[in-house]
């Protein structure tokens, strides 16, 4: 039977929430935080009712709506009898979405050599003698201080940006797949050729199907750093993405249109993450998290 | 036989005539010597001057304290490592890889995770009838299903049950997923079978079980087994021979770690009777008392490891 709940719980080690607890204690900042926000917003509008800097509720819905429902100021205004399929399929927020992930998702499938070359490390000696040490130097590069030489070579253009992400990324990924291989234990290699395994046989069907749970996690944990870079990118020289709006309307103190879309990017890394872990669930019902 | 070993374990580090076999020689081991670089210490010797052969057929139990290199004398066989000195035939050819004319058996990690119970045992025989191309024959469907079958023959001969078949690796006990790496091991039909402390992380009771299924199999085909083991009762249930190794002391160079060679007397006694027979228990003392003085006689300044677990007797 479930104990009752004491205040020195609060603090123990060994105690075990109950499920209604674990859920109310897990929105508890949600919900200060919004509090904190609404608080603040409604003493700055009662000093000056058109504050832009803490948009109220009303501001914050018109720039979703904004955002959602109409074009770019950039692009040429919607029909008035524009059907709401259109009206979204031309908003501001689509394409800003659309040109985002283009860049995000070219750079995370070219990540994947990334990570195969990390685990050819681990596996093959000599690939490993071959790379480690110039991947372990490149890793300590400061990404962002190669983007005047990405674009001299790759123009301001999309290429930039995406190598921008890769190279910001890629160390990263390949060391932690070299870890990550280079933990599978011996014996499994070993007992893999005693079972007429070629080199070919161990390193894909051994050891990368025993790590690609953990390669799966090792991207979602990456996934912040990646968008952090794609944002630099976007920021510095675009013409289109989320970043690029953000930016733009940090210059016209358009709050109403950065939070909808500071929320909008978390909600779609935060979905992202979701699926990569249901995925990884799914794919490998063998897989056991330490 | 007894007094024979006696009289060797008194000059445990003279070289030791090579056990006499009649039958073709399975594993052949000559002079030789592994040392690995220790840093500002020189080099360790593990391994010294041993010569070694094992019949086909034979069923030898590896002995000795810790660090005395039987696991070292496992990979060699393997072919994970190299000898510094010597030479190594398994089945008529040089080691120069880890192939599979051995099978392996180690202590922990013996089943690859991702793969069900039946996926374990089949991926080997798959791997050595079907390249990645010819499994998209139509033939490789027909074969596939004919080794389920065999698979799940060996599974059940093994001791597991149906149910069994399809759960991963984690989803199953210690003595489980010990019985299901021996059947993977032997599907694969080896003529060389190591066992690297296969059974220490089991509990007794399993452990006496998984012993149990082992010998019958052994007994049913025959196979060249190596079975490295702290356990002297284990040693003495399940094996043919005895091999007794005692750890290199530096200052008598150039000679052997191999303290004893005897071949133990069989029995037709199920395991678990052997084991409470007055012979057996002689037997035991004996090899005890030899094992004892073996490690004694190694000791150099520090304490040598006991080799006989007295409460870890299966």
């Amino acid at each position: 039977m479930a104990q009752a709940f004491r205040v020195s719980d609060l603090t123990g080690i060994q105690v075990r929430p109950a499920r209604l607890w674990t859920h109310s204690l897990s929105w508890i900042l949600f919900v200060m935080g919004i509090a904190l926000y609404v608080h603040f917003s409604i003493v700055r509008h009662r000093e000056n009712p058109e504050d832009r800097v803490i948009p109220s509720a009303t501001q914050l819905v018109q720039g979703l709506k904004a955002s959602v429902l109409e074009p770019a100021e950039e692009d040429d205004p919607l029909d008035p009898g524009a059907s709401l399929f259109q009206q979204v399929r031309h908003s501001m927020i689509w394409k800003d979405t659309a040109s985002s992930a283009r860049r995000f998702f070219i750079a995370l499938l070219l990540l994947v050599p990334a990570m195969l070359i990390g685990l050819h490390m681990a596996v093959f000696p000599y690939a490993g003698a071959f790379f480690l040490r110039f991947v372990l130097f490149f890793d300590k590069i400061v990404a962002l201080s190669l983007l005047p030489i990405l674009f001299i070579v790759f123009g301001i253009d999309e290429w930039s940006k995406i190598m921008l992400m890769v190279i910001g990324v890629a160390p990263t990924l390949m060391l932690d797949a070299y870890n990550i291989a280079g933990g599978v234990p011996r014996e499994q290699v070993v007992k893999a050729f005693t079972l007429k395994s070629t080199n070919l046989d161990v390193a894909y069907r051994i050891v990368l199907k025993q790590v690609l749970p953990q390669l799966i996690n090792s991207v979602r944990l990456n996934l912040k750093p990646l968008a952090l870079f794609l944002f630099a990118g976007e920021m510095i020289a675009s013409t289109d993405g989320l970043a690029y709006r953000i930016a733009i309307m940090r210059r016209h103190m358009g709050m109403d249109i950065i939070i909808p879309y500071l929320l909008w990017v978390a909600l779609l890394l935060f979905s992202l993450d979701a699926l990569l872990r249901f995925t990884n669930r799914r794919l490998h019902p063998w897989y056991q998290p330490r | 036989m007894v007094s024979a070993a006696l009289r060797s374990v008194e000059r445990p580090f003279e070289a030791i005539a090579p056990h006499s076999v009649p039958r073709r020689t399975e594993i052949e081991l000559r002079d030789v010597s592994l040392s690995y670089s220790a840093g500002k210490e020189g080099s360790k010797t593990v391994l010294s001057q041993l010569n070694l052969k094992v019949a086909a057929g034979e069923f030898v139990v590896v002995l000795g304290e810790t660090g005395c290199g039987k696991s070292t004398l496992l990979r060699l066989i393997l072919g994970q490592e190299f000898p510094t000195d010597g030479a190594i035939e398994v089945d008529g050819k040089p080691v120069t890889s880890i192939d599979a004319r051995c099978g392996y058996v180690p202590q922990k990690y013996s089943l690859f995770p991702d793969r069900t119970v039946l996926g374990n045992v089949m991926y080997g025989p798959e791997n050595a009838e079907c390249r990645l191309l010819a499994r998209l024959r139509p033939s490789f469907f027909a074969y596939r299903r004919k080794l389920r079958k065999e698979a799940r023959a060996y599974l059940v001969r093994m001791g597991l049950r149906p149910q069994d078949m399809d759960k991963y690796p984690h989803q199953l006990s210690g003595g489980m997923q010990q019985r299901v790496a021996i059947a993977q091991a032997l599907l694969m039909h080896p003529p060389v079978l190591l066992l690297d402390e296969a059974f220490s992380a089991l509990d007794p009771s399993t452990r006496a079980s998984v012993q149990e299924q082992l010998r019958g199999v052994w007994l049913e085909s025959k196979p060249t087994v190596v079975f490295v083991t702290h356990n002297t009762a284990e040693a003495l249930l399940l094996g043919t021979r005895l091999i007794l190794l005692g750890r290199h002391r530096e200052e008598r160079a150039g000679e052997t770690n191999l303290v004893l060679d005897m071949e133990i007397p069989a029995s037709p006694l199920p395991l678990g009777l052997r084991m409470n027979s007055r012979e057996f228990q002689e037997l035991l003392e004996h090899v005890k008392e030899l094992a004892y003085k073996s490690s004694s006689l190694c000791m150099d300044d520090a304490i040598a490891d006991p080799i006989v677990e007295e409460g870890n007797l299966a």
